[in-house]
Formats: structure tokens, sequence, C-alpha cells
């Protein structure tokens, strides 16, 4: 009887395991949110840990006190962005429906200080009277600066703009991914639990 | 099917804690050190089928073989699922930790239910009783599963019928699924090694 029982185990185990090899989706079915900040915007992106976006899930953000912020839904891609609203340590949370819910912390360390436009002080030197004479009459202090700030804030937005891919694919790269050896593990655990079990049922059996 | 941590409030989640025990003590008092093989194996396809995903319907769905594990196992299922997703909740976060009791009921008691409905196949002998009772307890499982998902839905505020109307389109296709696995596993096993179904000629 148990050596049948055991023939059984092992082609059951053996057949688990092609199935598990063979399907190319080996993730938990959980909702998985992930953040990254591009300029002064939070873009969040809501998938199913099998790839599938999370369409018109609730997204609710939160700051460090537990204070709602804002609220919004997904889009039919998963994403959903928002204005920077303070920089604090946002807690953001994704709530799908049939009770798949995540949440994704944003800290206040990724958020880089954001200088206030009037506070903002050039970080040049002003240029030589002599070379404004050089350029020509109409070349005035002024234009300059405004070329500066505005070549500032452009290279500013094309870095966010090319750097956001980049972002995004770090942010999801460090998505914990289920492994191959969590579910072999999983599996040992359980053949250690009942064999546990059978060892002391047993026991009782003799004495 | 999984409720994840957070979507459950605390007198709900706790109170399924406490039916969760009550149930497994009941179940324990049945186990036989005989029928442990039998268990680990049933357990493992449990934990591992939540990880085979079907692509259809609204969200993505994975089996659960509750039926199945019921009709093999018996009273047993209930701790067999248990075990399965402990194990799922920690290793994949697959369902909350404080939900685990909550997501127990869910699979556990329409597991012990579907072992109660196929056993129904003795008084109804006739061709193929075994595969139907058998798809029918499958198909079940995940059914009565939906039923308890939604009522646990709705202690959060959702209202019903919106609830249940998408978990019942959303398992649809997982329940055809499971009632067509169940039925011919049940019907191999009952030609091939009928001792091996709880209940049935030793």
């Amino acid at each position: 009887m148990k050596k049948k029982f055991l023939k059984f185990s092992i082609y059951f185990i053996l057949l688990c395991l092609f199935v598990i090899m063979t399907g190319s989706n080996i993730f938990a079915h959980k909702v998985i949110i992930f953040a990254y900040l591009g300029g002064d915007t939070v873009y969040t992106e809501s998938y199913f840990s099998d790839g599938k976006k999370v369409k018109d899930g609730e997204i609710i953000v939160y700051d460090s006190q537990g204070n709602k912020l804002l609220e919004g839904k997904t889009d039919k891609d998963g994403l959903f962005n928002f204005k920077l609203p303070k920089k604090d340590d946002l807690k953001i949370i994704l709530n799908a429906t049939m009770g798949h819910k995540n949440s994704y912390i944003l800290s206040a360390s990724e958020i880089p200080d954001i200088p206030e436009k009037s506070s903002y002080i050039p970080t040049y030197l002003p240029p030589s009277r002599g070379r404004i004479e050089e350029g020509g009459k109409a070349l005035g202090k002024e234009v300059a600066e405004v070329n500066l700030d505005q070549i500032k804030s452009i290279i500013e937005n094309s870095l966010d703009e090319k750097l956001k891919p980049m972002m995004r694919q770090l942010k999801k790269a460090e998505q914990k991914k289920l492994s191959f050896t969590e579910v072999i593990g999983g599996i040992g655990y359980i053949f250690g639990i009942m064999g546990i079990i059978m060892y002391f049922l047993s026991r009782k059996k003799e004495g | 099917m999984h409720i994840a941590d957070g979507v459950l409030s605390a007198p709900v989640w706790i109170g399924g804690y406490v039916v969760t025990v009550g149930i497994a003590a009941i179940c324990t008092k049945k186990m036989r050190a005989e029928d442990m093989p039998k268990m680990a194996v049933m357990t493992s396809a449990f934990f591992v089928a939540s990880l085979i995903h079907i692509p259809l319907g609204p969200t993505s769905v994975h089996l659960i073989l509750n039926g199945l594990v019921g009709i093999i196992l018996g009273p047993l299922s209930f701790i067999s699922i248990l075990v399965g997703l402990t194990l799922q909740a920690f290793l994949f976060q697959h369902g909350g930790i404080t939900t685990i009791g909550a997501n127990s009921i869910m699979m556990g008691v329409p597991a012990l239910l579907s072992y109660r409905i196929f056993s129904l196949h003795k008084r109804f002998r006739f061709r193929l009783s075994e595969t139907i009772f058998g798809a029918v307890a499958g198909a079940s499982g995940v059914f009565l599963g939906t039923l308890i998902l939604t009522v646990l839905l709705v202690t959060t505020g959702s209202e019903f019928i919106g609830v249940a109307k998408y978990a019942a389109l959303a398992h649809l296709p997982i329940m055809i699924i499971e009632a067509i696995i169940t039925g011919f596993v049940v019907s191999f096993l009952m030609k091939v090694k009928p001792e091996v179904l709880e209940g049935e000629a030793r």
C-alpha cells in the first residue's frame, strides 16, 4: 500500500514539475504596483503578476501621516499619473477588484528637491561687460539670464523624458519575482510537514 | 481568489481565523498516518495549481483545484488547503497573511462540500456516474468559493449583486476547466486506483 502511494506521489510530483517548467508563467497571482518620478509627475503602473494590466483599478495616495492626498483610477493600460503633491513618503495603494490589493511606497529620499521658481538662484557667472560690448549693442544681461534659465529647464525636461523608460525598467525589475526555487522549496516544506505529522501519528499507534 | 492583506476589516479576518482553527481541530482528529503521503501530494498539487494561469475573463484567473483536493482527501482537505495557503502567503505573497483564515474558509469549506457531493455518486450508480459527479464536485468547489468570496467582499462595503456578477463572470472559465480536470482525474483514479479516493473501497 505504502509503496503504491509512493509511486503515485512521485508521478504526481514529476507531473507538477513538468507543468511548472513548461508553463511560461510561474508568477503568483497578485497585483503589483510600482511608481517612479519623472519631473514633478509621479507615474504609477499596475499589473497582475501574470502581466495583465489592471484596468480601472482604484488608486489612493496617502502621505506619511496617513492623510489622503488624492485618488484616481488606472486607465486601460494600468497607468495612472499625478502631480507630485508634496515631498514626503507617499504611500500609493492599489485596490483592484476581487480582494486584490497592494501598495507601493515612494520614499521621500527618491524625490529630489524641486527648486521653487521664485527663489531660484542662477548658478552661473554673469557675463563680463567686455563680451557683451563685443557681441553687439542689443545683447543685455537679462537676455543671457533668461536663456540660461530656459536651457536649464529644457535640459531637465529632456532628461526626464529620456530617463523615464529607464526609471520604469529599474522599478519594474525591483519587483520581487517568483523563483523556481521557492516553488520547489514550498513543495519541500509540505512534504516535511506531512512527514513529521506521519511520524507522530505512527508513534501514537505503536505506543 | 486569494484575498490580500488590508482588504478585510479586522473583525472579519479574526473571525476567519477562529472559524478556521475550529474546523481544522475537528478535521485533525480524522488524520491517520497512512493518509499522510496522499495528503502531501494533494497539498503540493494545490500549492502549485495557483501558479497555473488561464488568460480568460476580465481578471486573470488560476486553477484552484479545491474540489479535487476535497474528493481525494475528504475531511483532511481542509488541513491540506490551510497548509497550502499558508505557504503560498509566505513564499509568494499570494493572498495576505492576515487573511489566511478567511482564505482557508473560502477554499476549504467548498472542498469539504465537494467531497459530500462526490460521495453521492454511490447512491446513483449509472455509467459514468463517477465522472459526472466528479465534474460537478470540481465545479461546485469553485462556485461555492466564489460565493464565499462575494460574501466576504460584501463585508467590506461592496454591493452584493455587483460583486457577485463580477466574481461569477471571472470564475466561469475556471469552473468549466476544473470540472473537466476533476472529472478526468476522478474517472482515471476510479479505474486505476479507487482506494486513493477517500471513502472508496480499500
